[in-house]
């Protein structure tokens, strides 16, 4: 055990002494926590202004919370993805003769440390907002750190070390435990499609009795309702049944046997963790952790073309490969970004009279701030080929990029053509708005291209995107100013053009900016 | 002295190993031979207490998942990967901690040296060549004291001096008594070093020799005469 804490205690000072050496990654750090401090003050005062800020608030509070960290972390450690482990683990750590058991707890102190953050944020908040006396809010905080942390454990080590039960009962065990959880979360949305979302409801709510007597999870709940409203029999009960429970499986999980059987899962976790941070820090949207392998069709076309147009040709072949072609997450992100917002903002678009400034709106949006969209043409950068072929660099760029026009083309249509319809914007406003979403994203493709030229890797990918924003809003504001001029004293029908034309006009220069990037492998940065 | 009994593993359907037994004495060298998917790197694993699977695997008599075993061996995986916060030393200290080494820093500092390491001890993991980590991980397995040493495929990445370090390294380790498993398909590394050969195909051993047997035959040589003999259809050497 002392070596793990050796190699926690190293990595933390390490990391503390890499942040200090980097002045941008610890502004980041703290302006992150302020503005965590800053969304926390402004909920109390939300709190206290809706009436909420009693002790039946932060009951209602906790009962949500506490549901909600049960569902997570049962979902999470029966499936064995809910310690984080990393590639290095499975090197140096599962080999070592310490017990498998030691490891797994420790390596779980991510999960204890939030269990303790949260613990703190609720002792200052029951005691600042929700004016709870503060030896009540001093038990509760040891409930949540002691208790509900020795429950945790003890069901993380009997989720994850149970080596005698087959894996597919294990499986069903998982099964099972998710069954349980879906149907408290449907019973809870249910209550409140009957009785609805008000500040009764919810405090019905925690008063009904039926809440406290779901097993564990309700019994939890209960222990806090003792130490909050005071003791009731239905509460005393079910505090002593959640007692007994964390004994019960303390002595459970402290007398299973255990070889390390669940180093095979960890592992294979741990490089699907590690892959998932390499590609989310390669800026690509990930949903989940475990990336399924991935399956091409068979095709036999032929492309005979030569010089830079080859990588047009082979992206293309590649598309015609994939399961849903060139349609992505993306545009699945885009049709329902365009259902949910048309239907939305209707009223208010619609009674603006100039809804079409509405959809202007949503592109800007869509194309300066959404992030997280990764073509292929990004990996084209990767791959040195792409450098020795023998044409010149603007021609490279555009036909590395021509696929992801075509895309963004395809996104502007379903895009455009939903609000046109849902708003009744006119024919030429919906073919224009298109063609203003497609080059805004080429335009912030090759933005992005100059911004890691500029940058290289020093701020890190969302310092490039942050940098790229403003770089593309700095000069394409500029244009919207004039539309906008030009559109209220001359004619709102200008604004359109103007936009496309200035657009295109900018585009095409930071595109032959960005064609630089097709010189050579080497960063500029 | 390494034991493996009727090891098999299967990844879903696909039998990965199927009922693998071998025996390595003290103070000899075992290589384990066979093309891409032939399962060494598997049994490796399964060895180091990384992968579910049946039958019996013993370090010096002792089963595979105990402690007192994993106390005495030490595992070279085939692609390293280091804690990214943890330099070079801190790696090194903290497999001394866990296995409670009896090895000293002047031992350390040699070994550093040895492997052009000791003035990048300070670099931390995420800083560190594929190679250099390949030169940590083995420091490591040696920072152990094994009796039992598992590499696999430890000559990848190496530059020239590390693999002369690292094949000069197996024969004195062979020399104190230690039990030495190379899983490789580069025969040439192994030439000099071999004492007992085990021959991969398809999931299973298709046979094995011993140096002592066979003189002074060339390892490519006794390599594809017995995996020819097996796909002809010839019975297992």
């Amino acid at each position: 055990m002392k070596a793990l804490l050796y190699l926690t205690k190293r990595s933390f000072i390490n990391n503390v002494k890499k942040a200090l050496k980097k002045p941008v990654s610890l502004l980041i750090i703290i302006g992150a926590v302020l503005y965590a401090v800053f969304i926390l003050v402004m909920l109390g005062q939300l709190v206290k202004s809706v009436h909420f800020g009693s002790v039946k608030g932060l009951l209602a509070i906790v009962t949500v919370w506490t549901l909600y960290a049960f569902l997570g972390n049962f979902v999470s450690y029966s499936s064995k993805k809910g310690v984080i482990f990393r590639p290095a683990h499975a090197h140096f750590v599962f080999p070592s003769p310490i017990s498998p058991k030691a490891i797994l707890l420790h390596s779980a102190w991510m999960n204890y440390l939030m269990s303790v953050v949260v613990g703190i944020l609720f002792f200052i908040s029951g005691v600042t907002v929700f004016q709870v006396a503060v030896w009540k809010m001093l038990l509760f905080f040891l409930t949540g750190c002691v208790l509900e942390l020795v429950l945790e454990g003890s069901i993380m080590v009997y989720l994850y070390t149970n080596d005698r039960i087959p894996a597919g009962v294990m499986k069903w065990i998982g099964r099972i435990i998710k069954a349980f959880l879906v149907g408290v979360a449907l019973f809870i949305v249910m209550y409140f499609r009957k009785y609805g979302v008000s500040l009764e409801s919810a405090f019905a709510f925690i008063d009904w009795p039926g809440l406290q007597m779901i097993p564990v999870v309700g019994w939890n709940i209960a222990v806090y309702h003792l130490i909050l409203l005071g003791p009731s029999s239905l509460n005393m009960v079910c505090a002593l049944l959640y007692l007994l429970t964390v004994i019960f499986l303390l002595v459970v999980a402290w007398r299973m046997k255990c070889e390390g059987g669940y180093y095979e899962d960890a592992a294979k976790f741990a490089d699907n963790y590690a892959e998932m941070k390499r590609r989310s820090k390669s800026g690509e949207m990930v949903i989940g952790i475990e990336k399924k392998k991935k399956k091409f069709r068979r095709v036999n076309d032929n492309f005979n073309v030569t010089g830079a147009r080859a990588i047009f040709y082979r992206q293309l072949l590649e598309y015609k490969k994939e399961k849903y072609f060139v349609f992505s997450k993306m545009t699945l992100l885009t049709l329902g970004i365009a259902v949910l917002l048309s239907r939305v903002m209707k009223d208010s678009a619609m009674e603006s009279g100039m809804p079409e400034m509405f959809l202007l709106g949503i592109i800007a949006y869509m194309t300066l701030i959404l992030t997280g969209y990764l073509g292929k043409w990004e990996n084209e950068l990767k791959n040195p080929y792409l450098f020795l072929i023998p044409d010149s660099p603007v021609k490279k760029l555009w036909y590395s990029t021509l696929m992801e026009h075509i895309k963004a083309l395809i996104d502007g249509c379903i895009l455009c053509i939903i609000f046109g319809v849902a708003w009744k914007i006119s024919p030429f406003q919906v073919i224009m708005a298109i063609l203003i979403y497609t080059v805004l994203q080429a335009n912030r493709m090759y933005t992005k291209v100059v911004a890691h030229c500029l940058l290289g890797d020093t701020l890190g990918k969302t310092g490039q995107d942050i940098i790229r924003a403003l770089i593309q809003m700095t000069l394409l504001g500029l244009g919207v100013g004039v539309a906008a001029l030009v559109g209220f004293t001359v004619n709102v029908d200008f604004v359109f053009p103007i936009i496309l034309i200035y657009s295109i006009i900018i585009t095409v220069i930071i595109g032959l900016l960005a064609s630089i990037r097709f010189h050579s492998m080497e960063q500029l940065g | 002295m390494l034991e493996i009994q009727e090891l098999s593993k299967s990844y879903g359907k696909h039998l990965a190993v199927d009922k693998v037994s071998f025996f390595i004495p003290d103070g000899k060298v075992g290589i384990l031979l066979g093309p891409n998917g032939a399962g060494k790197s598997t049994i490796i694993k399964c060895i180091a207490g990384l992968l579910r699977y049946t039958g019996r695997i013993g370090i010096q008599g002792i089963g595979s998942k105990r402690l007192e075993a994993k106390r005495m061996f030490a595992y070279v995986p085939e692609i390293p990967s280091m804690f990214e916060a943890l330099t070079v030393r801190e790696h090194i200290e903290y497999v001394r901690k866990a296995y409670d080494s009896p090895v000293t820093d002047e031992q350390v500092e040699e070994m550093l040296k040895r492997f052009d390491l000791y003035d990048k001890q300070d670099k931390l993991g995420n800083e560190l060549s594929k190679g250099m980590m390949q030169k940590v991980s083995i420091c490591c397995a040696l920072a152990i004291n094994p009796k039992v040493i598992l590499l696999d495929e430890p000559m990848v990445g190496l530059d020239p001096k590390a693999i002369k370090e690292l094949k000069d390294m197996v024969l004195e380790l062979r020399n104190t008594g230690v039990t030495v498993l190379i899983s490789t398909h580069m025969l040439e590394m192994v030439e000099e070093l071999w004492d007992i050969m085990f021959v991969m195909e398809k999931s299973r051993i298709i046979g094995s020799y011993r140096k002592d047997e066979v003189g002074e035959k060339d390892l490519d040589d006794l390599f594809f005469e017995m995996t020819e003999s097996w796909e002809t259809g010839g019975e297992e050497v």
